[in-house]
């Protein structure tokens, strides 16, 4: 089974590197590169700064885990999604806009593959794992509002990112699909 | 009717009670606001709530896979990253 994970920050490279013994085969994208601030909050090491993200991944489950995955270091368009998500098995969503996530939505919905998305609250205090048929992409309050990029919301990242690797893994195992609510008062299914 | 599951402040809870399904968006914000500044809810009692408090919020309805319809007014969530 081939998982495609669509942007690979802070629930992107946490999700993926709690997926590694899924016996699957990961690919990873996101334009974007590894600076300091991500590493408070994010999977990426010191060695990766200044990498690709999709690529810094790629390499840091290769070099500490011997994995060998797929990485593609360009932002998804409506002129490259299919290229880049025709061969996907599973699409994972973790991007954090809501135009790249309808773009991929949209592309899903039409190549009728399978696509779940996880979601974050601003203040790091809720999150949601959904699959497409239920989600609605949330705008921004403010376009190019700050991200969770701080420490802070380390644990809470850390809560929805393994709830996020639980479902891929039951629908990996038993093409199940769940759907997750986290809160600070735990998590839950829907 | 339905389940009202109210996400605000960290904090998730179920309203006891069952609602009416055909509510619209806006009146679930307006009786969320009243039933947390009420108590209404075990875990999630704010008397001094703002009436405004839910006005940012998204309501999704999603029949769950046990059946039924359940109604969730909760914060946005526009980030993966």
């Amino acid at each position: 089974m081939k998982i495609v994970f669509c942007g690979v920050g802070a629930l992107g490279s946490t999700a993926a590197m709690l997926c590694r013994s899924l016996g699957a085969e990961l690919v990873f994208i996101d334009f974007d590169r590894v600076e300091t601030k991500n590493l408070a909050a994010q999977a990426f090491v010191k060695q990766s700064l200044g990498k690709n993200k999709a690529e810094a991944l790629k390499l840091q489950l290769q070099n500490f885990y011997g994995l060998k995955c797929e990485a593609f270091g360009v932002r998804i368009e409506s002129t490259n999604v299919e290229v880049l998500c025709q061969s996907a098995d599973l699409l994972v969503d973790c991007f954090d806009n809501a135009q790249s996530r309808k773009l991929l939505s949209d592309y899903a919905r039409r190549a009728q593959k399978k696509l779940v998305h996880a979601a974050l609250a601003a203040d790091g205090s809720f999150g949601l794992v959904r699959w497409d048929g239920n989600f609605v992409p949330d705008p921004e309050d403010v376009a190019g509002q700050a991200t969770c990029e701080g420490g802070a919301h380390l644990p809470f990242i850390g809560l929805l990112s393994a709830s996020l690797a639980r479902v891929i893994q039951d629908y990996v195992s038993k093409k199940a699909e769940h759907e997750v609510m986290v809160s600070l008062n735990g998590a839950s299914w829907t | 009717m339905a389940t009202l599951n109210i996400t605000y402040n960290g904090t998730s809870a179920d309203y006891p009670g069952q609602v009416p399904a055909e509510l619209s968006d806006h009146e679930i914000k307006r009786m969320a606001a009243e039933v947390v500044q009420n108590g209404e809810i075990k875990g999630l009692w704010l008397k001094h709530l703002p009436r405004s408090a839910f006005d940012g919020f998204v309501v999704d309805r999603i029949h769950s896979a046990h059946g039924g319809l359940r109604i969730y007014l909760r914060p946005k969530v526009p980030f993966g990253a």
